[in-house]
């Protein structure tokens, strides 16, 4: 069968025979200036806009704002205290569980939503208000209910991560393509096969986009949740810093939480990326 | 087995409106064991809609279809469907989609392994196994869903434009493998197509849709020899059958002798 495939690896150079444009074979290509290599040009510019904000605040801004030195100075001492390092752990730990949490349920409503049409009409408008309430109202009402106990931010925590999740995984469900769905039908595949083995796997890159938007929320919500109910975390050391005029080691605390909503987000790539290769069923 | 003279599929005064709007009439016709009968007519003429009919995928709203003497209402066992956009499941390998049929009916895995290898090698795609459909071309992708339909050993095959999303070289290679494996397993075939040249390549018979609301205008004996191949096209019946459907199908201006009242209508010649 003389089918034409198309190839994995790159395309071959073709040789250029007697060409007098032809670059010799032995020469080596010139290296290239530091602003044409992608690293160098990203790092320069983080250490000029480190080098503008600590220009600013020197010139034009009050003793106590926080500048790049100031920080620097500190971070050696933020990231071998105790209190710190326990800190993160207790966070990411809450956020890791109501994400966990949050795709289950997420994913089991999303897909009744997305395939029963008469659910969508029903609970649409519900999810839509819900989702569309700030965080920060909700939460004072979570710690009566809840106490003021990780319980209540890791309630925080799932609320907020779900809805993304049921929105993406609904659409998902809803977009599954007609032609697979003909498949199904064809050849009479009972409902969990078309749920699970169908309508489950062509939303998955549904599901991955509604998780990613699920850490960002997932992180607001835990930190809001230490703010208001005083609970040892990320947040709340954040919260203190910053009172009791320790901004320096606050910015520290910043910029691991921001690294760990990036750790987060590629880590999860990674794993559903994986997952594709995956069969649900058979 | 005796051949029975039961037609493998009927088609009973079929219909079909979508609210006001009537897409086909009064289609009757038959598909006898071992036939291939192609249907062709003008862009959104129904035809894919008349095979969503046949299958079950879609309900009449008058006349009936019977495969084997039995109603259609829904999908029957023992048929099959060819999709023109392959319908593989990107999350599966090829051996897996090719399976799949298997599967749903409750077949393990290693009970299907030798009918699924069987069918990769008859549609030649041995060593692409353990691929995924986004790794094989537009014709390999069909080949792998011709293998999936082939897989339930179906008394009916029923194609939906299958080449239609494929270029030229490789519509015209699969319309000869197709025939080429079909020919191992001489199976009633429904083929929808809008290209005249390939509903009378592929036939037995060819089923006319023209006009609003689309009815059957003709159904014309293709009676060309088989096996076919390339040279086939070139042959005065071939051109004979394929002017009388052109004409029937366009309109003035662009037919190709005078109109289908006076071109001569092909009689069954002497194969």
């Amino acid at each position: 069968m003389k089918d034409t495939t198309r190839s994995a690896g790159a395309p071959q150079a073709t040789p250029a025979v007697g060409s007098a444009s032809a670059p010799p074979p032995s020469a080596e290509p010139a290296p290239r200036a530091w602003y044409r290599r992608p690293l160098v040009v990203r790092v320069v510019a983080g250490l000029l806009i480190l080098a503008i904000w600590q220009i600013v605040v020197e010139l034009w801004a009050q003793d106590y704002v926080a500048r790049p030195t100031g920080v620097i100075r500190v971070i050696p001492s933020v990231l071998t205290e105790k209190l710190f390092l326990s800190d993160i752990v207790t966070t990411l730990t809450a956020v890791v569980e109501g994400l966990a949490i949050a795709v289950v349920i997420g994913t089991a409503i999303g897909l009744v939503v997305g395939r029963l049409p008469d659910a969508q009409r029903v609970l649409g408008m519900y999810v839509n208000g819900v989702y569309a309430l700030p965080i920060i109202a909700v939460v004072p009402l979570l710690t009566v209910w809840f106490g003021y106990t990780p319980k209540a931010r890791l309630a925080v925590i799932v609320l907020e991560a779900t809805l993304p999740v049921v929105y993406n995984v609904a659409e998902g469900a809803r977009a599954v393509p007609r032609t697979y769905l003909d498949v199904t039908r064809i050849h009479r595949a009972p409902w969990w096969r078309v749920w699970f083995g169908v309508a489950l796997p062509a939303s998955t890159p549904y599901v991955l986009a509604g998780i990613d938007l699920a850490i960002g929320r997932a992180l607001i919500g835990a930190v809001v949740a230490e703010f208001i109910a005083a609970l040892d975390g990320l947040g709340y050391y954040i919260l203190f810093n910053v009172n009791s005029f320790h901004e320096d080691r606050a910015i520290v605390a910043l910029v691991v939480l921001a690294l760990s909503a990036i750790v987060l987000r590629a880590l999860v790539n990674v794993v559903v990326r994986r997952g594709f290769s995956w069969y649900w069923l058979a | 087995m005796t051949a029975s003279r039961t037609p493998k599929i009927r088609v009973d005064h079929l219909g079909k409106t979508y609210g006001d709007k009537e897409a086909f009439t009064d289609l009757s016709f038959d598909v006898a064991e071992g036939e291939i009968v192609s249907i062709v007519g003008p862009s959104g003429c129904g035809k894919t809609t008349l095979l969503r009919c046949v299958v079950g995928l879609t309900t009449p709203t008058q006349g009936s279809v019977s495969i084997n003497g039995q109603r259609v209402l829904e999908p029957i066992e023992g048929v099959a469907m060819v999709f023109q956009h392959f319908g593989l499941f990107p999350w599966k390998t090829v051996a897996a989609n090719v399976a799949y049929g298997l599967t749903v009916q409750g077949v393990s895995r290693r009970e299907s392994a030798s009918k699924v290898a069987e069918l990769i090698g008859l549609v030649g795609l041995q060593g692409f196994e353990k691929a995924y459909p986004h790794q094989l071309s537009g014709g390999m992708q069909q080949r792998a869903g011709l293998a999936r339909a082939l897989a339930i050993e179906p008394t009916v095959l029923a194609m939906d434009e299958p080449f239609a999303s494929l270029d030229a070289q490789t519509r015209d290679v699969l319309q000869l493998e197709v025939l080429r494996i079909w020919e191992a397993r001489p199976t009633a075939m429904m083929f929808v197509t809008h290209s005249i040249d390939e509903a009378v390549l592929m036939g037995d018979r060819v089923v006319i849709l023209t006009g609003h609301p689309s009815r059957i205008f003709d159904i014309v004996d293709v009676d060309l020899p088989r096996p076919r191949n390339r040279a086939t096209v070139n042959t005065d019946r071939f051109r004979m059958v394929r002017d009388y459907v052109w004409n029937a199908i366009m309109k003035e201006g662009h037919r190709v002798v005078g109109d289908p009242e006076t071109a001569a209508r092909p009689a069954p010649s002497s194969h």
